[in-house]
């Protein structure tokens, strides 16, 4: 690409779903219809590039890629195509990589119709003033009804109807009209083009060889490399190395222009130092004002994560350093537990991101680990006048010094068929949520406010939410404020003996009842052991809860066919492995899952 | 001088197995090598003439000289008719000199009268008989091919003929009660057998029942039930006088099966055919070598081979591995193993846990240790030292 590209022909945007509507399909359709990646070259899903991303197909990182397309009208449009993350926790990454688009195009299942997450998604793209481009799909599959769809996307979204393009990302049926839409229906750049830089991050990554490497969009001027310029909330001056575009292949260009999207090499040693939604400008001649919606990445769920094996307690410290210069927003302090000896406390950007970790840890560092239940961030109020951060249930002081404790809130939205009001409305109440708002968007959907303590919403609230709203509830939140709560710290004793790593801070009310869960949930999880291992559950010295893990009594009698020997050994040596993967405390031998049962007790 | 002229009982295995892997139809709990087919096709003759030959070939290697028992196993050898099985069996009697004991494994359906009169003329003293229950709604459930009254039927003919009987029974199957458990027990302790076999029904991956159950544990599998029925199998067979001398095995006064016990106290045997498996010291390993080329060149010493025909497979056991392994296996005896065999650890470990007991110089199971064999059998191979090393071919 030596030719620069006139701004009008540019358009940049983003390509958003409800989940399983097709959007990564379209995604690789367009890459292939534009001659950027040859059809034989696709590999499932080619913008999700880790393995975790592609087996869950859900998008973790943003991604940026160019394509050239040669309209009917003889111009040939630069599209700048950027993949979003797909997930509540990634929110604020989702509004920065919205920030960088002129347009969106809405894939709406031709099958399913409009959704929960349909209409959510067309409210943050308006809400970010983009162009929206409603794209029918799935239109090969008999059940098809592209009209009833149209019909829905004009009454609920309150789209022109006209708009809508019917596609098939299987077939790449109505794919070209699409592209034609997207020229028509989204908007070229603004922007000043000789003022001085302005550009805003949206992602980053971290290259061995070349030092952080940043998504870009820029909005005024241009950079060039040799460029001395500043990263202005972290003001971090650097040295442009080299700028350019994915195609998806990195390819490096003489300059990214005004309005244009691509790569910035900073040389950067520290991926800290880069963070989504920071804006880069010149060093000498720095512009009037950053782009607006920056903050930063704060850790809102933590967990304790232990090696079952103690030895690779350096292991473990080097994968998350390795993992973290992808991933900034991953923050973590040495933890030691009595039941689980050495490991870290750390913290995340919400529960999909805790779990992505724990498995790329376990799959890409080959660890076997545990993570103990998540928690927040409380403010304790101690007694003696001071306030200190918990986020680790050992670390709670004795309740005879704690004044009070606060514990951070959420403000929650969740938009629903009126069918499932009902409920969401129970689900708030059993998650000590208050209703603050509630909004008819049309007759389809309503939109319900709250506000809700995060450390409710941690445990099994989305999971709740989604079976009992049959998957049509969509939730997104923001943090609001601390407030304060009547909290007690739920012990758990294995056969009489207090297993640290089990414990965690509930509120007083729900104690008895998430105890009672958890004894019984543990019963379920821990095998039978050689002898009988009592559960009990107790906040300070008072037992309110029981189980009991009965003793094992028969196992296997293999009947050693014609004197296979081997096969018998073989068996006995599978049984040592898999009792190597439970933790031992005392003679118990307790496996993973046990440390996050507390997610999976039933509410019932 | 030549291998075979060389007089040393090393050179020969103290027992010989010879697997027909043929049924009439497929249990839905069995997962060894077995495939069903009728008793005509062809196959299977082409199959016992492969070993027969090779058993004349290993006899006249001098592998068979000191063999003491032997076992038809299956399978079903009774499939291989009246004729085939008196062939194999005659062939057998005839190059071991010193025989004695001569098993075959039948089942009810195809076990017939002209087979129990040949069988000891031809030098077969012992029949095991596959009956599994005595209740049709049961036999059925396992798709076994015969019905209750057949079985007796066999039983009490197979009793009639002067051979020594086994019967093997299942428990913790579907359908079972612990009444209908205690009638099976009765009615085979009725009908004067030798010896009784009591498994729980494992269910297995690559089973009917492993597709139907796995991982689902079933009541009527579930472990308090197996250890009931164990214990009830127990105190039937003890009150009738039988003697517990293995943790699945009953016999009455002088009926203890000779092979069973061979498995267990580290004796040498060869065994052939499609499932088989063998344990050999170097010397026999190299002349079994000399039949089945494909089988690997051993570089090392080492004390115990192990070979599985049907897993393409060789394991090479070091002497602390061998030793282990002889820990493990004898626990599966009432009389236990040596005490001073035991590492002082190890011992006090499985006291302590109940798993054992001492007995005069003598460390033996429990009842318990028997109901939790893994964790008693676990906790004597956990003496051996690294991996075991394998080759496959």
């Amino acid at each position: 690409m030596s030719t620069k590209t006139d701004t009008s022909l540019i358009r940049n945007f983003s390509i958003v779903a409800h989940i399983d509507h097709g959007k990564s399909t379209i995604s690789d359709r367009i890459l292939e219809l534009t001659h950027t990646v040859a059809a034989r070259d696709m590999t499932k899903q080619l913008l999700d590039s880790m393995d975790i991303e592609q087996e869950r197909g859900i998008t973790i990182k943003s991604n940026a890629v160019r394509v050239m397309y040669d309209a009917d009208d003889g111009n040939q449009y630069q599209f700048n195509l950027i993949d979003t993350p797909g997930h509540v926790d990634f929110t604020y990454e989702v509004s920065r990589s919205l920030a960088a688009c002129e347009g969106a195009v809405l894939v709406v299942d031709a099958t399913q119709g409009v959704e929960a997450q349909t209409v959510s998604n067309a409210l943050l793209a308006m809400n970010a003033n983009l162009d929206i481009v409603p794209a029918i799909n799935k239109i090969d599959l008999p059940s098809a009804e592209p009209e009833r769809v149209r019909e829905e996307i004009e009454e609920v979204l309150a789209l022109p109807a006209d708009d809508a393009v019917c596609v098939s990302g299987k077939t790449g049926e109505g794919i070209h009209d699409l592209l034609e839409s997207i020229v028509y229906l989204v908007s070229p750049p603004e922007g000043d083009a000789s003022a001085p830089t302005k550009a805003l991050i949206l992602d980053s990554y971290f290259d061995a060889y070349r030092g952080v490497v940043a998504t870009v969009r820029v909005f005024d001027g241009s950079i060039r490399a040799g460029m001395r310029m500043v990263m202005m909330a972290a003001n971090q001056p650097f040295l442009c190395e080299e700028v350019g575009v994915k195609r998806p292949l990195e390819q490096p260009l003489d300059e990214l222009a005004m309005g244009e999207v691509g790569y910035v090499v900073t040389g950067l040693k520290d991926p800290a130092l880069v963070k989504t939604g920071d804006t880069i400008t010149l060093e000498q001649n720095p512009c009037a004002e950053p782009c607006p919606g920056y903050h930063e990445a704060k850790p809102m769920v933590f967990t304790g994560i232990f090696p079952i094996d103690n030895k690779y307690y350096e292991n473990l410290r080097d994968a998350l350093e390795k993992l973290k210069v992808n991933d900034p927003s991953l923050v973590w302090e040495p933890e030691t537990s009595v039941a689980l000896g050495f490991g870290f406390r750390v913290g995340f950007l919400g529960l999909l991101h805790m779990e992505v970790i724990k498995e790329r840890l376990e799959r890409e560092f080959d660890l076997d680990l545990i993570a103990t239940s998540p928690s927040v961030d409380y403010h304790v109020y101690k007694t003696d006048g001071t306030m200190i951060e918990v986020t680790s249930p050992q670390d709670l002081p004795k309740p005879e010094n704690i004044e009070h404790i606060e514990e951070p809130y959420l403000k929650a939205t969740v938009i629903v068929p009126p069918d499932y009001v009902g409920a969401v409305m129970q689900l708030l109440i059993d998650h000590r949520g208050i209703s603050t708002d509630m909004v008819y968007l049309s007759d389809k959907s309503v939109e319900m406010h709250f506000d809700i303590p995060l450390a409710e919403l941690i445990l099994d609230f989305f999971d709740q939410l989604k079976s009992r709203t049959k998957g049509y509830a969509s939730l997104d939140y923001e943090f609001a404020d601390y407030r304060q709560s009547d909290l007690v710290k739920l012990d758990i004793l294995l056969s009489g003996e207090e297993v640290d790593a089990l414990s965690f801070i509930v509120h007083k009310d729900k104690a008895y009842t998430l105890g009672r869960g958890l004894c019984d949930k543990l019963k379920e999880i821990i095998p039978r052991q050689q002898f009988e291992v009592p559960i009990q559950g107790a906040i300070g010295n008072k037992i309110i809860s029981r189980s009991t893990v009965k003793a094992h009594r028969k196992d296997v009698l293999a009947k050693c066919y014609g004197g296979d020997i081997s096969r018998k050994r073989k068996l006995l040596e599978k049984q040592k492995e898999g009792k190597k993967r439970m933790k031992s405390i005392g003679k118990v031998d307790i496996p993973q899952e046990a440390f996050l049962a507390v997610l999976k007790v039933d509410d019932e | 001088m030549s291998l075979t002229n060389n007089n040393s009982p090393v050179e020969s295995v103290g027992a010989l197995y010879v697997h027909i892997p043929f049924c009439v139809q497929k249990c839905a709990y069995c997962d060894f090598a077995s495939s069903a087919t009728c008793a005509d096709d062809p196959a299977i003759d082409a199959y016992l003439a492969s070993q027969l030959s090779d058993i004349r070939r290993f006899a006249e290697l001098g592998l068979l000289r000191e063999c003491k028992t032997a076992y038809i196993g299956g399978g079903t050898p009774t499939i291989l008719g009246t004729k085939g099985l008196m062939e194999l069996v005659g062939e057998i009697r005839n190059v071991c000199p010193q025989l004695e004991e001569l098993t075959f494994e039948a089942n009810p359906d195809t076990l017939d009268d002209t087979m129990l009169t040949n069988a000891s003329t031809y030098g077969a003293t012992r029949v095991s008989i596959g009956v599994q229950s005595l209740e049709d709604i049961e036999l059925k459930e396992l798709r076994r091919v015969h019905d209750a009254q057949t079985a007796q039927n066999k039983v009490r003919a197979a009793v009639a003929s002067g051979l020594d009987v086994s019967v093997d029974l299942m428990c913790a199957i579907p359908e079972q009660t612990d009444e209908s458990w205690q009638r099976t027990l009765l009615d085979v302790v009725g009908m004067g057998v030798d010896h009784v076999s009591v498994y729980p029904l494992a269910i297995e991956e690559g089973t009917e029942f492993g597709r139907l159950y796995l991982g689902m544990q079933p009541t009527w599998n579930d472990e308090e039930v197996q250890a009931r029925r164990m214990i009830a199998a127990r105190d039937v067979l003890e009150e009738a006088g039988y003697c517990r001398y293995e943790v699945a095995s009953y016999a009455k006064q002088g009926k203890r099966c000779l092979h069973n016990i061979a498995y267990w106290t580290g004796i040498t045997y060869l065994g052939l055919g499609t499932g088989a498996a063998s344990m050999l010291n170097p010397r026999q390993y190299e002349l079994v070598r000399s039949v089945y080329c494909k089988l690997p060149h051993i570089h090392d010493e080492c004390p115990r081979i192990r070979i599985s025909l049907l897993g393409r497979e060789v394991e090479l056991l070091s002497s602390d591995q061998a030793t282990a392994e002889d820990l493990m296996l004898g626990m599966r005896l009432v009389d236990g193993v040596a005490s001073e065999s035991v590492p002082a650890s190890t011992r006090t470990k499985l006291i302590e846990e109940k798993l054992a007991r001492t007995e005069g110089n003598r460390l033996v199971p429990t009842t318990r240790g028997w109901l939790l064999g893994n964790e008693l059998y676990g906790t004597m191979w956990d003496i051996a030292k690294g991996e075991v090393q394998t080759l496959s071919w």
